[in-house]
């Protein structure tokens, strides 16, 4: 029995608040459906962990719901309207994405990256204002950028980087915000930072999903977990519903034990064995 | 009184600008960021183009001394020198100083949209497209259509066709590249073939043209690319923004709210009349889109993209390169084309050989 069948219920009956979603949604790179048919929607005001193995699709979902990957069929729904007829600036202000692979302008600095978070909030005669340096200068805050904020981007190392991508979309101050693989460069210090914050954010009321590719963060610091494979969402719930030994060898042909973390409670793999299936 | 300056003096302070920046705030609605540098840069810049122009007005087989060039340029001095700078010199400054300018900011808006330093109108086929058009519209057909709007048709020609080709820029633009270098070749071939096939004393007239000359313009071609250049220049301010986020990926222009395609076409259309206006009046002299940007990208320190710098340097380079033709082996004039190609070639090469070069290539 697969967990497809095992989980079923919870994938067609959705029962939360939702601002952004897609229905029927087949996204495509050329011609290979990469994504068909998906239903998905983001629980508001809640974390989501999008889990799943590489090339699953979990970025390419993310690019779906984000509008920069144009679906071939269905629709990405932003506040109940269709995000692609929605104005490109109005829904970069109610949505941020901070995607995978990520290419900056030579020569800027980490505070010139950030301030570029300000576009969507930025006009023509509107170039500055208050509120750009205040989101600015929490971006650098929250992501422990203040000492580096004049350092070049090129002279930084990967995870310095990473940080300074993930203030980028701070600045933004959208209430939905999607991060691919926010903290992959990340060491422990500020992973946990960086989760605390995701924490922080969605306790102020705002909408996040993550892809994370480590399992037991992703239960710690997520409401809701959506796990993906070959495109098509296998199941998705809390997190203690959700993380199964089944569904960690059926995502990753991993067999493993669970335990309970002694503190939190949440789930943590032992004994893990790569099985191939 | 007190009360109010004090309240004046707060809500300046208020907003704390970026470094190198300043702020200035016209009424309640308008706030401009200016970064210094650029304003520091730019106003260099004229001057040098200035002292230029007033060293080229000067010289010739009739010298004029700086101090009456600049009395000529103000309104006064004698006929003579009157006659000389503003009826025979000025007007092939102005082609000069317009066609550099054009070349070197169609250039700027290429390499930005096509993320590649080499991506430049002349390397991917338009000035010769825009070429081969106008000289079609000269020698070849007999179809008196201006050549201007000749030329902007095969600007607009070739760049379709090598988006065409290669279906969309490409994060790197080599595949548009490599389509334009082909549609080069094909309307430089052309242009030979049109120009073999009539009489030699006109295929001799059309030749100065062909590798690019400032001697053979036409004030009407000058006059309209004049007014072309100074709708783009502003045209290029007013979306300056949304094109320094070019140099981004695609997912990163699309979620900061901007709209990639737009950006493109703007540019494009920008580049395309630029640059088909510039060589109706000069023919293609391409390399100038190269060296003026890269010149303004050294002195900007490679931070931003610098649209009016380029156009400062390109008309710099351009009437510099022009003068230097005209005097060095005087009487005998070498063509502006010629000798930018002479300083071009070896630079493009450079570029290409040069593996310290970030990964902006
Ligand atoms: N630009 C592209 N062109 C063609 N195929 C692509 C492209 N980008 C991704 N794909 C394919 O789409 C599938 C899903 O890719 P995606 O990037 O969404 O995976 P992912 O789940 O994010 O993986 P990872 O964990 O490695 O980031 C993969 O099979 C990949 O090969
Ligand atoms: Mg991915």
């Amino acid at each position: 029995m697969t967990v497809t069948s095992l989980h079923n219920d919870k994938i067609s009956h959705p029962t939360f608040q939702s601002r952004l979603g897609a229905s029927k949604l087949t996204l495509k790179h050329g011609k290979v459906c990469i994504i068909e048919n998906l239903d998905v929607s983001l629980p508001e005001g809640k974390v989501t962990a999008i889990v799943g193995p590489n090339g699953c699709g979990k970025s390419t979902l993310l690019n779906g719901l984000s509008r920069v990957h144009a679906p071939s069929s269905g629709v990405v729904l932003l506040d109940g309207k269709d995000i692609h007829c929605l104005p490109s600036k109005e829904v970069a202000r109610r949505l941020a994405l901070l995607p995978q692979d990520t290419l900056a302008p030579d020569g800027i600095t980490i505070e010139e990256l950030i301030r570029f978070g300000r576009h969507p909030h930025q006009s023509l005669l509107k170039q500055w204002a208050m509120d750009d340096q205040q989101a600015i200068d929490y971006a650098l805050d929250a992501a422990d950028l203040q000492g580096l904020k004049d350092r070049l981007l090129d002279t930084l190392s990967g995870g310095q980087r990473q940080r300074a991508w993930i203030a980028m979309s701070i600045a933004q101050e959208t209430p939905l915000l999607l991060l691919d693989e926010p903290t992959s460069a990340l060491d422990l210090g500020h992973q946990i930072e960086v989760f605390e914050l995701i924490r922080n954010l969605s306790r102020q009321g705002k909408t996040l999903a993550m892809v994370v590719h480590d399992l037991p963060s992703a239960c710690r610091y997520s409401d809701h977990i959506i796990a993906m494979k070959k495109g098509e969402i296998i199941t998705q719930g809390s997190p203690k519903e959700v993380m199964t030994k089944e569904l960690v060898r059926e995502l990753y042909g991993v067999e493993c034990d669970l335990i309970p973390d002694p503190m939190t409670g949440s789930p943590i793999l032992i004994n893990m064995k790569r099985v191939r299936s | 009184m007190n009360n109010q300056s004090l309240v004046i003096s707060d809500s300046k302070q208020e907003i704390p600008t970026p470094q190198g920046y300043r702020l200035f705030s016209i009424g309640e609605h308008a706030h401009l960021l200016i970064e210094k540098q650029a304003v520091i840069r730019n106003t260099w810049l004229l001057i040098a183009l200035f002292c230029a122009c007033v060293v080229t007005l000067g010289s010739g087989t009739m010298p004029i001394s700086p101090t009456e060039v600049i009395a000529v340029l103000f309104g006064h001095g004698d006929a003579m020198s009157q006659f000389i700078v503003q009826d025979l010199r000025l007007p092939r400054l102005l082609a000069g100083l317009f066609t550099g300018a054009a070349f070197s900011l169609a250039g700027c808006l290429m390499q930005t949209i096509a993320r590649n330093r080499l991506a430049t109108p002349g390397i991917i086929g338009i000035d010769n497209a825009a070429m081969a058009f106008a000289v079609s519209s000269i020698v070849g057909t007999g179809i008196s259509l201006a050549p201007s709007a000749m030329a902007l048709a095969g600007a607009a020609t070739a760049t379709a066709l090598a988006f065409g080709l290669a279906g969309g820029s490409g994060t790197r633009g080599y595949r548009f590249i490599v389509a334009g270098i082909g549609i080069g070749a094909i309307a430089g071939a052309v242009t030979q073939l049109l120009l073999s096939q009539v009489s030699i004393d006109v295929a001799n007239s059309a030749y100065p043209w062909t590798v690019g000359s400032l001697s053979a313009r036409e004030p009407l071609m000058v006059n309209l690319l004049g007014a072309g250049l100074v709708i783009c220049l502003v045209a290029c301010l007013f979306f300056s923004t949304q094109f320094a986020l070019m140099p981004f990926s695609d997912q990163v222009i699309t979620g900061l709210g901007a709209n990639i395609k737009h950006i493109r076409i703007i540019a494009l259309t920008l580049c395309i009349t630029l640059t088909g206006l510039a060589v109706a009046v000069a023919g293609p002299v391409g390399l100038v889109a190269l060296v003026g940007p890269e010149i303004a990208r050294v002195l900007a320190k490679y931070r931003g993209i610098p649209l009016v710098s380029s156009a400062l340097t390109g008309a710099l380079v351009m009437i510099l390169a022009d003068l230097f033709g005209r005097t060095v082996l005087s009487p005998i004039e070498l063509p502006v084309g010629i000798v930018t190609a002479v300083v071009g070639g070896p630079y493009l090469i450079w570029i290409l050989v040069r593996r310290s070069s970030r990964n902006s290539l």
